[in-house]
């Protein structure tokens, strides 16, 4: 009877899955039958393995089939997903083109507001603070032949004699009627009326209490707005559409994995 | 079941086919990772995740035994797991008794179509081969597992574990050995219809 080394326990539990070749298994079993000790392991050996075969399978908790989210499956893309792109685009090219021409409606009737504003900012020379500080305009020949100069130069026409502030004897001279012929504007026509300053102190122009002035109606553009609707109509309906294909896809999946 | 045609569908992206071979290799999956693991809960965890990965992972799959491959996902499922759990060691929340002491064989988890000795028969070889499997190193476990209690041949536990054959020839004689000293210290715990089976050299 001999020890037992690792090999021989090795060649036992090889033999036992038939994991031997012919000539090692003949050469074995004649060892086995001359050492008892090695006829012990191998029953030992194998009683173990039998032990392990007979380990009782457990019943699954649950079952481990996929759903489309544990997968990272997303849902199908509706057969409408062309079209809802050419309508998602159509839907953007139209609000930029709202927003185009809102904006540039905006600036081109903007940029005549400058002008109309530059008219109050001349006329508030003579007619307010800047003309007192300078000097009374006396002499009409070194007064440069401006559209403010028809304003200027009337001071002795001042009925007080007292030197005036610009603003003053302009409003009192008839030939104020050249300067609306020049700027036609609403502030012009306040420099031509400050009758109602019968003190003849300095006034500020104040455009609102004008009553000249005349608003003419602008006309309504209503295009942009047509587009503006039917682009939240578009991008309105492609959410629908898109909306309606999630929840029906999970009413399939939801269906098929409940079954 | 035609598999080749099953994988194919599923690499493609097909849930359907491939649940069908979830529905085929679930319960060996399940049952390496219980065995592995020892723990029924972190066993569903390791499962379910090595299915999710294989879904993921289909097109590695280069062909050869699907099983082999599926395995070798969870035996890696299941090796994160012990590492997880050797980092955050837990203590398990085991059913009590009356008086305080942890039912190890929890009634909800016998097969009700056993009689009560078959059931008792089985909680306590269960009991004894599962305290004895996790005496062993995790390499030495693993390649016991799939050859003596799931069947697997050398060559697919080969496959598994990624090992040449020598190594596993090796690892199961190791593992017997260490098996056949432990359950010696439990042959008094066996079901007697068992030891007799046994002693007939089965």
């Amino acid at each position: 009877m001999t020890t037992l080394s690792f090999r021989d326990v090795e060649q036992l539990s090889a033999s036992l899955d038939g994991q031997l070749s012919q000539a090692e298994k003949t050469r074995l079993e004649a060892r086995i039958q001359l050492d008892p000790a090695l006829a012990a392991a191998l029953v030992d050996l194998r009683q173990a393995r039998a032990i392990l075969r007979r380990t009782p399978k457990r019943r699954l908790p649950r079952n481990f089939t996929l759903t489309p989210k544990m997968a990272g499956i997303r849902p199908p893309l509706p057969r409408a997903v062309p079209a809802l792109g050419w309508a998602s685009a159509v839907a953007m090219l139209l609000f930029v083109f709202t927003l185009g021409t809102n904006l540039l409606g905006r600036l081109s009737f903007g940029a005549a507001a400058p002008l109309m504003a530059a008219a109050p900012m001349t006329n508030e020379g003579y007619g307010g603070g800047p003309a007192a500080t300078q000097p009374p305009v006396t002499d009409n020949t070194q007064v440069i032949p401006t559209t403010e100069a028809f304003v200027m130069t009337p001071p002795e026409a001042t009925p007080t004699g007292e030197t005036r502030l610009g603003g003053g004897p302009a409003a009192t001279q008839p030939p104020a009627t050249e300067n609306t012929q020049v700027t036609p504007t609403a502030e012009t026509f306040v420099m031509t009326a400050p009758e109602a300053t019968p003190t003849g102190e300095t006034r500020l122009v104040a455009p609102a209490a004008t009553p000249a002035t005349k608003s003419t109606p602008e006309p309504v553009n209503i295009w942009p707005y047509i587009w503006l609707g039917l682009a939240a109509v578009l991008i309105a309906a492609a959410l629908l559409i898109r909306r309606a294909s999630v929840q029906a896809f999970r009413r399939k999946v939801g269906g098929k994995h409940n079954t | 079941m035609d598999e080749p045609a099953l994988i194919r569908d599923a690499r493609h992206g097909d849930l359907d086919a491939f649940n069908t071979l979830v529905l085929a290799y679930q319960d060996i999956v399940y049952n390496t990772a219980l065995r592995i693991l020892g723990d029924e809960d972190l066993a569903a965890d390791a499962s379910q995740e090595a299915f999710i990965s294989a879904f993921r992972a289909l097109n590695s799959y280069r062909g050869g035994s699907f099983r082999a491959w599926l395995l070798r996902t969870v035996t890696n499922a299941c090796y994160d797991e012990l590492r997880r759990k050797r980092r955050r060691p837990t203590s398990p929340l085991e059913p009590e008794t009356e008086d305080g002491d942890e039912v190890e064989s929890p009634r909800w988890l016998a097969d009700p179509t056993a009689s009560p000795e078959e059931q008792l028969d089985q909680a306590e070889l269960e009991h004894a081969i599962q305290h004895c499997l996790e005496n062993l190193p995790t390499a030495f476990r693993t390649v016991v597992v799939l050859a003596d209690i799931q069947g697997l041949d050398y060559t697919e536990v080969a496959a598994v574990v990624k090992k040449p054959l020598g190594t596993i020839k090796s690892r199961l004689a190791r593992a017997r050995l260490r098996l056949r000293e432990c359950l010696q210290s439990f042959r008094e715990l066996l079901p007697a219809a068992f030891r007799l089976e046994e002693e007939r050299g089965l």
